[in-house]
């Protein structure tokens, strides 16, 4: 291995003696360098971002390990770890409960409550399935309707519009329409439904369908931002690769399949991130339809479970947790993108 | 072009100008914020409240300007929280107390739900909390002013919780008549009877959202169980069983709920009994209110309200009250305020737009409408006025926060046991 003191010392050295006639780097001062001089740029926002939303997440994780509860002031000289033992207390029932098995789940009663505290056992499987399940059939119908745009078909423009419309609406506004539209006297689900024979069905309270409802709501605003990521990554793709796969002669299935999908990796990825923390978010959703943070024990979110215990049971510390907790699954979404990013050089 | 220079000119100088302006003011806001006491003059009354719209607007705008009358000299600056919801309100008033800057006073209910900023109250007897207050408020009202003891907030109006209103045709049509249900059990045989002689829904009730099922529960527990069993409830010895058989009671009325209950809002239900697709619904009596606002829908006449059959000698609160908050901003208007908020010439305007009562027991309720006359009757004449769970004056908030979870669970299965076992097992 080199020495890197005299490798450092050779670069010095070299730098005394430039060819090209330029200033030599050594006496260029410190002020003039571009990232200094930069500097009023970059700093600005740097400090913002780092104050107002590293330091908040550092923060919070701070108040996540005190006893904060009620008015006053967190006490940060005693911090331990004990409101996460709370959350996830009764380890194994509690993971059984989230595939609807094990026993009772019982909670704990931490020193700053008289009262036992649930653990997110309940929400945490919600959200675990919501995300999945939303995100993948959300991602399925994008990829089907950018293809299906994609084949040149009439009157492209205005169904992109229609597809994409949905994402413009607030989660207000599509929780009181899908209200309507679950209605099961005059809601168009259960009209459908009554076409086949079926219902009308009960939905918006019905422990079996309440999560799934949701979720379908969810697919319905943004399985056209799927579409719109999916179809520029379609565009981009070169028409001869659907060429060459003709004249080897696959059929159009087998075409997409084996040729144009393995190239959306990139797309699919990115389209993935934001439609999961989109469903890490569906507070307000849930809100608008329940109206309130008590959606019910089978469409319980870690989020709603976090503004309950926050704001309505002024339990600070605990919300903080469950907050972190939030973060973290976040983090597992969004941390292997960017990794995959930086290893192939695009950060 | 010279001139459109000079304009330009001119009116950079005035945005500065401007700007300058609003920096001072901003300043002077600072400054203003660190006095309050001494000879200084006092900060306007700072008033947050959640009724932006609607009776609840009308009502406050009454009071403020009763009060402004009285007392031309006091100022004002009342602030609506936007976005309606009082639990936005309440994060605004912790968000405020963190910071250590309260406002004068602000709307919530008085009772168990005192609690929860419990710290920042301070006692008002004697200067708000006069002799006369004292004498002329009902026990249960009284009761709910203070916490631990203290009186730190002035009760301004009573809605009911145990009502039952009904559309007097549909009835008729039915051949039911209300004034002879006597127990929880007759409203649920009333209910099979319009069922069965009419085309409407025998009892009109949303469960999109849990409150209107837990309001529709305490007050069956009250009618079953009787005054002791609810206290005892609410001080977290409750027993099982009572609270296991006024669960099933609702499951049965559940039968008779409109099939699209889930879907629709307390407001559509209610239009279902005006409109004589219903027959019944429990509420709360703003139910009232949406009624009075119609001319051809009358009290007597049309809808009628009978205290909820097994509840009657009971007259079930909900409350709002203005408390005083320590290290107020502006001490003597506040005071001042919550003193005229406990006469009864505030009572009765606040109440005529908002379609409650007075809780004063002296209060000259000619100018209220018929319907808040009888209501106004049979709360001077109660044996009992129990506080309401769902409407914070039973129980503290995490515990209300706990029945409201094994509501929206019930609200799924109507799974009467396991509700039970939850509901006692709140208040630990």
């Amino acid at each position: 291995m080199r020495n890197p003191i005299a490798t450092l010392r050779n670069r010095w050295s070299d730098s005394d003696a430039r060819t090209d006639g330029g200033e030599p780097a050594s006496e260029r001062s410190f002020l003039d360098r571009d990232s200094v001089r930069s500097a009023p740029f970059w700093v600005p926002p740097f400090l913002l971002v780092g104050l107002f939303v590293y330091g908040a997440v550092v923060w919070n994780f701070f108040l996540s390990l005190t006893d904060f509860s009620g008015i006053g002031e967190p006490d940060y000289s005693d911090l331990d770890v004990e409101n996460y033992f709370v959350a996830f207390s009764d380890p194994v029932d509690g993971f059984l409960s989230m595939f609807g098995m094990g026993g009772e789940v019982s909670g704990g009663t931490p020193a700053w409550s008289d009262l036992t505290v649930d653990p997110v056992w309940n929400s945490l499987g919600n959200t675990l399935a919501l995300m999945i399940g939303f995100s993948a059939v959300c991602l399925a119908l994008g990829l089907l309707l950018a293809i299906l745009v994609d084949r040149g078909i009439r009157f492209e423009n205005t169904f992109r519009t229609i597809y994409l419309l949905p994402m413009s609406l607030s989660f207000v506004v599509t929780a009181k329409f899908w209200l309507y539209m679950y209605n099961p006297q005059t809601g168009l689900i259960n009209i459908a439904l009554g076409v086949f024979g079926i219902g009308p069905v009960q939905i918006v309270q019905n422990p079996d369908l309440k999560l799934g409802a949701v979720a379908f709501a969810l697919i319905w605003q943004f399985s056209g931002y799927a579409m719109i990521v999916y179809l520029a990554a379609l565009r981009g793709i070169p028409s001869s690769h659907f060429e060459a796969a003709r004249v080897d002669g696959a059929s159009t299935i087998k075409m997409y399949w084996r040729v144009i999908v393995p190239q959306l990796r990139t797309a699919t990825v990115s389209a993935l991130v934001v439609i999961t923390v989109f469903a890490l978010k569906a507070f307000d959703f849930l809100f608008s339809m329940y109206g309130g943070y008590q959606p019910g024990p089978s469409a319980d979110i870690l989020a709603t479970r976090m503004v309950r215990e926050a704001y309505a049971n002024q339990n600070w510390a605990y919300g903080s947790t469950i907050a972190v907790i939030l973060f973290v699954m976040a983090l597992c979404i969004v941390a292997p993108y960017i990794y995959s990013q930086y290893r192939r050089g695009e950060l | 072009m010279s001139s459109d220079m000079n304009g330009d000119g001119l009116s950079r100088r005035t945005v500065l100008a401007s700007a300058a302006a609003a920096g001072a003011t901003g300043l002077a806001g600072c400054s203003s914020l660190t006095g309050g006491g001494g000879d200084e003059p006092e900060n306007p009354i700072e008033l947050l409240h959640a009724w932006s719209s609607g009776d609840g607007n009308a009502a406050v705008a009454a009071l403020i300007e009763g009060f402004q009358e009285a007392h031309p000299d006091v100022e004002f600056a009342e602030e609506p929280v936007n976005g309606a919801a009082r639990s936005n309100l309440d994060n605004v008033i912790s968000n405020r107390l963190q910071a250590n800057d309260p406002p004068s006073t602000f709307q919530t209910w008085p009772g168990a739900t005192l609690e929860k900023f419990g710290e920042a109250y301070a006692d008002i007897e004697g200067e708000v909390w006069t002799d006369d207050l004292k004498e002329n408020y009902l026990p249960g009202p009284k009761e709910q002013a203070k916490l631990d003891g203290t009186y730190v907030t002035v009760p301004l109006n009573i809605h009911r919780i145990n009502n039952l209103f009904y559309n007097t045709a549909v009835l008729e049509e039915a051949g039911v008549d209300p004034e002879s249900l006597s127990s929880p059990a007759d409203v649920v045989d009333a209910c099979a009877a319009v069922a069965e002689n009419t085309d409407a829904v025998p009892f009109a009730q949303q469960t999109s959202g849990s409150w209107s099922t837990i309001q529709l529960w305490e007050t069956v527990l009250l009618a079953q169980a009787g005054i002791d069993g609810y206290e005892a409830f609410i001080q977290g010895e409750g027993d099982v069983d009572q609270v296991r058989s006024a669960l099933e009671n609702v499951v049965e009325l559940s039968e008779y709920y409109p099939s699209d209950s889930s879907s629709i809002s307390f407001t559509e239900a209610n239009t279902m009994v005006m409109e004589g697709d219903a027959a019944f619904i429990h509420q709360g009596d703003w139910a009232a209110g949406a009624y009075s606002g119609d001319d051809e829908f009358n009290y007597g006449e049309d809808w009628g309200q009978v205290t909820y059959p097994g509840s009657e000698g009971s007259y079930l609160l909900n409350m709002d009250s203005f408390p005083y908050f320590d290290n107020n901003p502006s001490p003597e208007a506040t005071k001042t305020f919550l003193s005229y908020c406990g006469t009864t010439d505030a009572q009765v305007r606040f109440n005529r737009e908002k379609g409650s009562i007075p809780p004063r027991k002296d209060a000259d309720v000619s100018e209220l409408n018929t319907f808040q006359q009888d209501q106004y009757d049979d709360f001077t004449s109660a044996d009992s006025q129990p506080p309401s769970i769902q409407h914070g004056l039973a129980v503290s908030t995490g515990i209300k926060t706990n029945i409201t979870s094994a509501f929206s669970g019930f609200l799924e299965d109507y799974d009467a046991d396991a509700t039970a076992e939850a509901l006692v097992g709140a208040f630990e």
